[in-house]
């Protein structure tokens, strides 16, 4: 507890002695913390906004013009039994035809020269939001397409898969780019620490002689590097929130719709932005002390 | 308290000490002497773990010291003072606070820290310097310091390493009472020099180190 103490005396002063250039690792652990913070804002946004458009996501399953209304029946209670999909819309052929009027407007009247319906009554699925996953739709659509009674099963099969697209490719950025910056992290506090162990080489070779042990040593260091660490966690989590909130009050200026839209980053994503800060620094430090031997 | 058996030390595959056997007991000053090269330093470092022996048995104050984990040599060294041929006083601290330390490694509490730094500083009638930083301090000065830093944490073991090294007779005289206090109060002293004067008619076990063995054992 006494040595816990003294080192944060120690610590403290180097600190202030050394201000230069810790204030240099803490504005860099802090870029880099904000970079790797803003990517993950930026692919969350886009995420729920996928997501967003998924739920309006529908599958239309055709059925065969002479199916019976029980049959038809039949099939609506295998739909809303099954547990994937979460909502079940019945349109008749004559509301198909209604629908189709609407469309047309002006040109509807093409439409009574026919002595009989042409289209075929048909579901609209909704499926639940965790299947929209390209090749699990695919195998849903199958499935349909094989019951007795369906005709043809239609989704939007190359937008969906595209939007799957995207969001991989955002998710799969964020985890390299934030290893990425997290490893450099741990370099950058790596490196000044080192830097800060060797000026004081002859000092930390007294203290051995005298009877320290390793973590008298160590901790000063430590407590440093996790000092860093912490700093440019909170200078980055402070600058995100300064952005976020910038956007979200002048862009609204420009698109209203921009703060129901946007989402902001939960407070457990400014308290990992600290401890990620944190931990890479304490790391960095831990191997630039390296191992002390006698 | 201190006991070498058997012991050697070779660098580079030269032989600096060879089949060396001695014992210091408990409460003894000894000195250890011998022209400059000859293995004193390297000695004393054996003792205090900053050399491993090539062979032999070390035992200081009970432990095995040839044996000791990288983890258990602060604890030996806890026991044992030091006062270094160069001193080894950090220029970023005060003189107290550079006494101070060897405290702090001990773990003592703040304020019973400050209360032994000042007695001590009163014994070695510092008192008045002790804000001062070391590289402002004559040489005799320093080498006081360095003594209390070796003895403020009370080990039962102290080794000094030329601790007359370019001192006037006056200053050395005053250094060697200072040692002869730190004894009187049961630590057992040993003293490197190569300087007869020092041991001279003090009726003190000297052992005379010539050529990689004790060659001969005398009362000074
Ligand atoms: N680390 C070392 N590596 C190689 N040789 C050394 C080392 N330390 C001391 N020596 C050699 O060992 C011999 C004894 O040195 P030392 O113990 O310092 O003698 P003394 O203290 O009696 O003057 C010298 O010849 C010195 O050059
Ligand atoms: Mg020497």
């Amino acid at each position: 507890m006494r040595t816990l103490i003294y080192a944060l005396q120690t610590a403290m002063k180097s600190i202030w002695h050394e201000k230069w250039i810790n204030l240099l690792t803490v504005l860099s652990v802090g870029i880099g913390l904000l970079i790797l913070s803003s990517f993950a804002t930026v692919t969350l946004n886009v995420d729920s906004a996928l997501k967003r458009w998924a739920k309006g996501f529908g599958m239309v399953v055709y059925l065969d013009g002479d199916l019976t209304g029980k049959a038809e029946n039949e099939l609506k209670r295998l739909f809303l039994q099954d547990p994937d999909i979460i909502g079940v819309k019945y349109i008749s052929k004559e509301q198909a035809v209604r629908e189709l009027r609407r469309t047309l407007g002006e040109n509807a009247s093409i439409l009574d020269e026919l002595d009989e319906n042409p289209l075929p009554s048909s579901f609209e699925l909704k499926l639940k939001r965790e299947l929209l996953k390209p090749d699990v739709v695919k195998k849903k659509a199958e499935q349909i397409s094989r019951l007795k009674g369906v005709e043809e099963v239609q989704y939007g099969e190359k937008w969906l898969s595209s939007l799957n697209t995207l969001s991989t490719i955002l998710k799969t950025g964020a985890v390299f780019l934030g290893c990425a910056i997290l490893v450099a992290i741990v370099f950058i506090t790596y490196n000044t620490i080192k830097i800060f162990f060797y000026r004081r080489k002859d000092e930390i070779e007294t203290l051995k002689l005298l009877g320290a042990t390793r973590t008298f040593i160590r901790l000063p260091f430590l407590i440093e590097g996790l000092f860093i660490g912490i700093a440019g966690g909170l200078i980055s989590a402070v600058a995100l929130f300064g952005i976020h909130s910038m956007i979200s009050f002048k862009g609204a200026d420009i698109l209203p719709a921009i703060r129901a839209l946007m989402v902001a980053p939960p407070m457990r994503a400014y308290m990992a932005i600290v401890i990620a800060g944190a931990a890479m620094s304490l790391t960095g430090s831990f191997i630039a002390v390296g191992r002390i031997r006698y | 308290m201190i006991q070498f058996s058997g012991v050697s030390k070779y660098y580079d595959g030269d032989a600096v000490l060879k089949d060396i056997s001695f014992t210091i007991e408990k409460g003894e000053l000894a000195y250890i002497t011998g022209p400059s090269g000859v293995g004193k330093t390297t000695l004393l470092k054996l003792i205090y773990c900053a050399e491993r022996p090539d062979g032999g048995q070390i035992i200081v104050a009970g432990w095995d010291v040839g044996k000791l984990k990288q983890g258990t040599i602060p604890f030996l060294r806890r026991n044992v003072g030091i006062v270094f041929q160069d001193f080894r006083l950090l220029f970023n601290k005060t003189v107290f606070d550079n006494i101070a330390l060897a405290l702090r490694i001990h773990d003592m509490q703040p304020r019973e820290i400050k209360e032994t730094v000042n007695n001590v500083l009163k014994d070695i009638r510092l008192k008045h310097k002790e804000h001062v930083f070391p590289q402002h301090l004559s040489g005799g000065e320093q080498q006081r310091i360095v003594i209390a830093r070796a003895m403020v944490s009370r080990p039962t073991v102290l080794l000094a390493d030329e601790p007359t090294g370019n001192l006037d007779m006056d200053t050395s005289r005053n250094i060697m009472s200072l040692f002869r206090e730190i004894n009187a109060r049961g630590t057992t002293v040993l003293i490197a020099t190569h300087n007869n004067a020092l041991f001279h008619g003090t009726g003190r076990r000297v052992l005379y180190l010539s050529n990689t063995h004790i060659e001969k054992e005398a009362v000074g």
